[in-house]
């Protein structure tokens, strides 16, 4: 977090990551480009241009199918949160490597023609009746643009003027981007190819991409069904759970009937609520951890006091409040949520209740 | 949940828990050790392109020959160099994806003399004729003419190419991954060839024509490197084999 204004704020754990996108990179398109052709006991080879294009186009696709896995992992052992944080860059990575890529198709292919690169792209081939045949170029295209436009509005400029719901809707481009670059994989190489290495490659990142995300959405989709409270009421107080089911420092999240997510946390004997949607982007709060006395989001590390919802100066982003009371046994929260930079005094646990969570 | 909650702590801009460093190393070595098997993997698994290429080493060429135009321009060498001998049959284009028609429109049948750079890929041999004036010469005297054996109808069955790119322009310089390249060639004047998957009478390479010896309508363009089936009379031209298709006959495979 930082209010002064940097292109990019550097941090060690951002310099490693990027230092080991970029190794996978560099990785593989050396060994793809300078040690795969000696295994190949004397065959010919295609074009350096080709090969080229074969090697920063297949190095995009495996980019992309890690990056659409760290978000279900992520979900599934928090461990790979970190792999989470700097995802962007390796978004931009891939968008490069795609970039060169179509930069040696394009000037190879489409090169060497009285009609210009791009229009001859656009123009060589445009039998889109067929299926064998079909301009897989175009599929090429649209995940290239899909890929510049996240690549471009991944600066936080963007999230902060476009919003987090909205960044995060436009940043939803990725799965198009996926399923355009298989199918231009599908319709164009694979066609081509009489070894079915790479076609065994492309299937198991799809069945990998697909099942994870189904795999998370059902996860996601139990935890929701167990977490959804409804009012008890006619009044919009709902049941978060019984004083015993709270663990200090930690949350239990409640998905509400009006859509909201909500995390109420114990921290040193007393309850909070606040808005699971980190003002940043959207990262589950009520998955964070306490420090120096303010909620950490677990994504980026932006903080929020439990009190106000605020960030501590100079900071100013904002999460909603709830305003909690306790019945009996059982924590309410009213389902209202208060304006942004509302104070809600947390309530203290009964003693007993404290005694026995000690 | 509570091995979850028992999970350290990582915030980026603070440093990486120690919990955490171990776990992050080895899911780095795995990712980069899994590139590297991948790119190997992947890299050793590209097809063979074929022998076809540009014949740099062998310097310009010049050939002289009879000339024909249709249904597109070939040069029936009759005094050759080092490297291309008499009786061969040469494919002509021009520099990039271009044909040479326009240029030796009015040459049909004439003796001329033709400077450029030699494409071979097995038995297909073609002229890359050079863009200068000097590269084609009308030359005086009569052209000797051509053996025209026909070798009657035929289906066969195989990919629509284009000459340039298959004899060795480029590498690979058949399939679906080059069909927008081979469009662009064939659109610029390059002549078209089949390469059937079962050879006539030894050879599986042909000029095509349409059923009057003519140049292919753009249509043609829709069947480029799609296995196909045609049929039409097959002919030998000096060393050369042309397919005269007939279009209605065309299936996709």
């Amino acid at each position: 977090m930082s209010v002064k204004y940097s292109p990019v704020q550097w941090t060690q754990s951002k310099l490693f990551y990027d230092a080991i996108a970029l190794a996978l990179v560099v990785a593989y398109v050396l060994i793809y480009l300078r040690v795969a052709p000696t295994f190949t006991g004397g065959v010919p080879s295609a074009d350096g241009a080709i090969v080229r294009a074969r090697a920063f186009g297949t190095c995009a696709f495996l980019l992309l199918t890690v990056i659409l896995c760290i978000g279900p992992l992520a979900r599934f052992d928090r461990r790979f949160l970190p792999l989470l944080y700097n995802r962007r860059h390796l978004g931009v990575i891939t968008c490069l490597v795609a970039l060169t890529h179509a930069a040696y198709v394009l000037n190879w292919y489409f090169n060497f023609s009285s009609t210009p690169r791009f229009e001859a792209l656009l123009t060589s081939n445009t039998s889109y009746g067929q299926i064998l045949g079909f301009p897989f170029e175009a599929f090429g295209i649209l995940a290239l643009l899909a890929l510049l436009v996240l690549a471009v509005s991944s600066h936080d400029f963007w999230l902060s003027f476009l919003t987090a719901p909205v960044w995060k809707l436009l940043h939803y481009a990725i799965y198009p981007a996926y399923g355009f670059l298989v199918a231009h994989i599908a319709l164009g190489a694979l066609q081509s190819e009489t070894n079915a290495t790479f076609a065994v490659v492309t299937g198991c990142s799809v069945v990998l991409v697909c099942r994870l995300h189904a795999a998370a959405a059902i996860h996601e989709t139990r935890l929701a069904r167990t977490a959804t409270v409804s009012a008890s009421q006619e009044d919009a107080w709902f049941a978060v759970g019984k004083l015993t089911d709270f663990e200090e420092g930690r949350a239990q999240i409640r998905l509400l009937d009006t859509g909201e997510r909500v995390a109420v946390f114990l921290h040193e004997g007393h309850l909070a609520a606040i808005g699971n949607a980190c003002a940043h982007q959207n990262g589950p709060l009520g998955e964070g951890r306490i420090l120096d006395g303010c909620l950490t989001c677990p994504w980026h590390g932006f903080q929020y006091r439990l009190s106000d919802g605020c960030s501590p100066a100079p900071f100013t982003e904002k999460v909603p409040t709830y305003n909690l009371r306790i019945d009996g046994e059982v924590v309410l929260v009213d389902a209202r949520m208060n304006p942004l930079g509302t104070k809600v005094d947390p309530v203290p646990l009964p003693l007993v209740t404290q005694g026995a969570g000690a | 949940m509570s091995g979850q909650n028992q999970t350290p702590f990582f915030i980026g801009y603070l440093p990486i828990p120690h919990g955490l460093r171990l776990f992050l190393v080895v899911v780095s070595g795995l990712l980069i050790g899994g590139f590297a098997a991948l790119a190997l993997a992947i890299g050793t698994a590209q097809g063979n392109p074929g022998t076809g290429d540009f014949q740099w080493g062998w310097g310009p060429q010049e050939v002289t020959g009879r000339l024909e135009i249709r249904p597109y321009p070939l040069l029936h060498v009759t005094t050759g160099s080092k490297h291309i001998p008499a009786g061969r049959t040469l494919l002509l284009s021009g520099v990039g994806k271009k044909g040479v028609r326009p240029r030796v429109a009015k040459l049909d049948g004439r003796l001329v003399r033709l400077k450029g750079f030699a494409l071979k890929r097995g038995e297909i041999d073609a002229l890359q004729v050079g863009d200068n004036n000097k590269a084609i010469v009308a030359l005086d005297g009569k052209a000797p003419a051509v053996k025209v054996e026909p070798l009657g109808r035929w289906r066969l069955k195989g990919e629509i190419c284009d000459g340039k790119c298959l004899a060795g322009a480029m590498r690979p310089g058949r399939g679906l991954s080059h069909r927008a390249c081979a469009n662009l060639c064939l659109i610029g004047g390059v002549p078209p060839v089949f390469v059937s998957s079962a050879p006539v009478d030894g050879n599986d390479f042909f000029v095509m024509g349409d059923s009057k010896g003519n140049p292919l309508p753009p249509e043609i363009l829709h069947h480029v490197s799609v296995y196909v089936s045609l049929e039409g009379t097959v002919e030998r031209r000096g060393n050369i084999m042309v397919f005269k298709v007939d279009l209605s006959s065309l299936k996709v495979l």
